[in-house]
């Protein structure tokens, strides 16, 4: 459905995209995750056609996405990372002008406004200004102005930011239930718990570079594994240790050995090593891998950072 | 074009809520209309300045003298302070060495001060000695007063003149010779107009060279000339002492009459002679313009308050363009003009009966040009500054500048002419201009063109620049 080829994007002396190449299909809810200034949201406003690429093309559905190209921006959404509303003008107003843009109109424009303002739990606030609202509510309308003309693609760019966790479990449902009905997104985010529990693929930003691409699993496997390895000091495990004491770093204490591998470890060649060693996979306790981990795999940094 | 009525739709709404805008619009310019209108005396009929401090001693005998500080305290401009008051609140005449100490204190009740010294008029020189002691703070005040003395001075005791004219023949000819001279002067005066010789030449030798005895039981042909010498109020405060004394007064009387007679002024107005209020309908003008220069301005850099809010990243992921949001706020911007310039003159047609309806078309046309054209330069504005407060900043500036400069204070023709051919470059004088094409010189449509021609070639050509920069700048970034 969209295309990313080489597209690269600077201000200044500053890359904000170097040369990122990216296929999102039909259906797919994608995640884009990356610390602060990673270039999430200037990919985006390449995307919605805010700004132009210094070089590469960008295709949806075989149009290139320039900003004269007025048509395929009504298959576009937008959730821009700010609240942009009219503070003075009430939910309903906003929503109106909004729709109005992408020439709804009459009583069709009042049906879906109603919907809009129903799923995000705002109906009843639809005539209080905007600068009223609560921050999370406002980041609620944020959201269904960008979905009143029905986009086949929706570009959120971190919409729950400053949103209470029940607001944000209700934009997650709300989003994931858009996905079922078949609407593309893609969803920046710095908060990997998001990018775990919506996305079905995740790239992985920064630098304006992306460092990994794929599902959950797929990056998963590319970390070396958990930062923490636990297993019995027995008699059966000490080749084992020995031999891993020179991958990372081993202690020993209480019985038993506690080993963090150096970065460039990988997973499959722990579980070799102790296949090797008939050290059954049992005797191994680790925490759950994380996307956190992987990002501090790829950069060596945190995603906070 | 249907994005852009949705954002002007939208503009609107937001107006609407906002109350202070709205009432900006609405009320004050009922306020500042009726202010200013207070402030610049619009319902007087007489237009100038009004009691003016001005200190006075006269230390001359000359019944002239007497004259003149009679005719200061006449003329309206100046409130004329002669007398000292004692702390015990007894008083006594006022002296030049009062004067010194008393202008000097910081809280002084006049900043001008007219000495007649003792020898105002002198066998050695020619002319007048008379002393103006001023405390010059405002240049343009200290200018009305001279002025104003100097018309006073001359027009009530020309007679002065004619004295140091004898005091200098005197002293050049010597006693007897200027007897003569005067003697023969008489003789053929007498000769001539069978006056009696002896008068004739004792006038003379007073300096009064029988302006009044030719002139006196004539009116002058301009009544307003008159007002010099029109009859003292009873009530002023003039001391009883310098109560114009009855030899010298016909003199006087005749005197202006004789000057009337010599320049006669014949004012004959070609111009507005029919509009009901002229000076308010001349100066409403300025004052609209100015105030929608800042209204607008104001509306313009709402952009970056839209910028700010993050608004236009909407907006544009939508199908709109730059130039849709641009010619949205253009098209505010000139309805909410036109819509403040009608209620600035419904105003003054309240306030000050300004003739609007009488040309209500061509003005609602004039008024639209006048919007464009300030419109596109809050546009501009915008378009230049990198955040609102500069935009607000440089506005205040220029606007300040241009409504000087374009005669939106005060004439310009009071300004030096290399400064004049700026005045030209203004929006506010043009549009000035075009008001008073309408409301003052009643002209018809096609007169009007050239001059709606500009304003729409200023609009024109700002805003192409403004839209240019727009392009470039940072706002849409
Ligand atoms: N308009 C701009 N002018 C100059 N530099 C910019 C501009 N927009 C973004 N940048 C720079 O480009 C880089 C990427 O910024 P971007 O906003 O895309 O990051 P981001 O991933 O969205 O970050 P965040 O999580 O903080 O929103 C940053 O270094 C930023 O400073
Ligand atoms: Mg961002």
């Amino acid at each position: 459905m969209l295309q990313l080829r080489s597209v690269t994007k600077r201000f200044g002396t500053i890359i904000a995209l170097d040369d990122v190449s990216l296929d999102i299909a039909r259906g797919e809810f994608f995640g884009l995750l990356g610390p602060n200034g990673a270039g999430k949201s200037t990919l985006m406003s390449l995307v919605a056609g805010l700004r132009a690429a210094d070089a590469g093309t960008l295709h949806l559905d075989g149009a290139p996405l320039t900003a004269a190209n007025a048509a395929s921006r009504t298959s576009l959404g937008l959730v821009p990372q700010h609240i942009a509303l009219y503070p003075e003008l009430n939910a309903d107003e906003n929503l109106r002008i909004f729709g109005a843009l992408y020439g709804l109109r009459g009583a069709d424009l009042r049906d879906r406004i109603n919907t809009a303002l129903t799923a995000v739990q705002l109906a009843d606030r639809r005539r209080d200004p905007v600068k009223n609202f609560s921050g999370g509510m406002q980041r609620r309308l944020n959201l269904v102005a960008a979905l009143l003309h029905r986009p086949k693609l929706l570009l959120c760019d971190e919409p729950t930011v400053g949103v209470d966790p029940q607001s944000r479990n209700a934009i997650f449902e709300y989003l994931q239930a858009l996905n079922r009905d078949g609407l593309t997104i893609i969803y920046s985010t710095h908060y990997m718990e998001e990018a775990t529990r919506l996305c079905s693929r995740i790239g992985i930003i920064d630098h304006g570079k992306i460092l990994a691409l794929g599902t959950l699993e797929e990056l998963l496997t590319r970390l070396p594994f958990e930062e923490e390895i636990r297993f019995p000091a027995t008699a059966a495990t000490a080749p084992l240790a020995v031999e891993l004491a020179a991958l990372g770093e081993l202690a020993t204490a209480d019985g038993s050995h506690r080993f963090r591998p150096h970065i460039d470890c990988k997973l499959s060649a722990f579980y070799a090593r102790a296949e090797s060693h008939a050290v059954p996979g049992r005797l191994f306790t680790s925490q759950r891998p994380t996307l956190e981990a992987v990002f501090l795999h790829l950069t060596g940094r945190t995603l906070r950072e | 074009m249907r994005p852009i009525l949705v954002l002007l739709r939208k503009d609107f709404t937001n107006f609407f809520r906002n109350k202070a805008a709205v009432s900006l619009t609405f009320i004050v310019p009922f306020a500042m209309i009726w202010l200013f209108g207070v402030i610049f005396g619009v319902n007087k009929k007489d237009s100038g300045p009004n009691g003016i401090p001005l200190a006075v001693v006269n230390a001359s005998d000359n019944p002239a003298a007497a004259t003149l500080v009679a005719a200061l305290q006449a003329e309206k401009s100046f409130y004329v302070y002669t007398k000292f008051v004692n702390p015990d609140k007894s008083t006594r005449p006022l002296t030049e060495a009062d004067l010194r100490s008393m202008m000097q204190a910081p809280d002084a009740d006049f900043r001008f001060a007219l000495v007649i010294p003792p020898d105002v008029v002198s066998e050695t020189t020619f002319g007048l000695h008379l002393k103006i002691f001023s405390n010059p703070r405002n240049e343009i005040e200290t200018q009305t007063v001279n002025g104003m003395l100097q018309k006073t001075i001359f027009t009530t005791v020309p007679q002065l003149l004619g004295q140091s004219l004898q005091a200098r023949a005197k002293n050049f000819l010597g006693d007897s010779r200027f007897k003569q001279f005067n003697g023969t002067i008489a003789a053929a005066v007498s000769d001539a107009f069978g006056a009696d010789k002896d008068q004739v030449q004792r006038d003379l030798e007073a300096g009064d060279f029988g302006f009044g005895q030719i002139t006196g039981p004539t009116q002058p042909a301009d009544r307003s000339l008159r007002r010099l010498d029109a009859p003292k109020d009873p009530t002023s405060n003039a001391p009883p002492t310098s109560v114009a004394q009855p030899a010298v007064a016909p003199a006087t009387t005749g005197a202006v009459d004789a000057l009337s007679r010599i320049v006669r002024l014949e004012t004959i107005q070609v111009v507005g002679a029919d509009v009901k209020s002229p000076f308010a309908t001349s100066i409403v003008g300025g004052w609209a313009i100015q105030f929608l220069l800042f209204a607008l301005s104001a509306s313009a850099t709402s952009l970056f308050r839209e910028r700010d809010a993050g608004i236009f990243q909407r907006l544009l992921a939508a199908p709109v363009t730059r130039a849709h949001i641009l010619w949205s706020k253009f098209l505010y911007g000139v309805i909410l003009g036109i819509v403040q310039l009608m209620v600035l003159f419904v105003a003054g047609r309240i306030l000050f009966g300004i003739e609007v309806e009488k040309h209500f078309v061509l003005l609602v046309l004039v008024c639209t040009f006048a919007a464009a054209a300030c419109t596109s330069f809050g546009m501009l504005l915008a378009a230049l500054s990198p955040n609102a407060e500069a935009a607000q900043g440089l506005a205040t500036f220029l606007i300040m500048i241009m409504s000087s400069l374009g005669g939106a204070w005060f004439p310009i023709t009071l300004m030096p002419v290399f400064i004049q051919q700026f005045s030209k470059l203004t929006l506010v004088y043009w549009s000035m201009e075009g008001f008073s094409a309408v409301l003052w010189a009643g002209q018809s449509f096609f007169q009007l063109l050239p001059i709606l021609g500009i304003l729409g070639g200023i609009t024109v050509l700002v805003m192409s620049i403004a839209v240019w920069r727009f392009n470039r700048g940072k706002i849409f970034g």
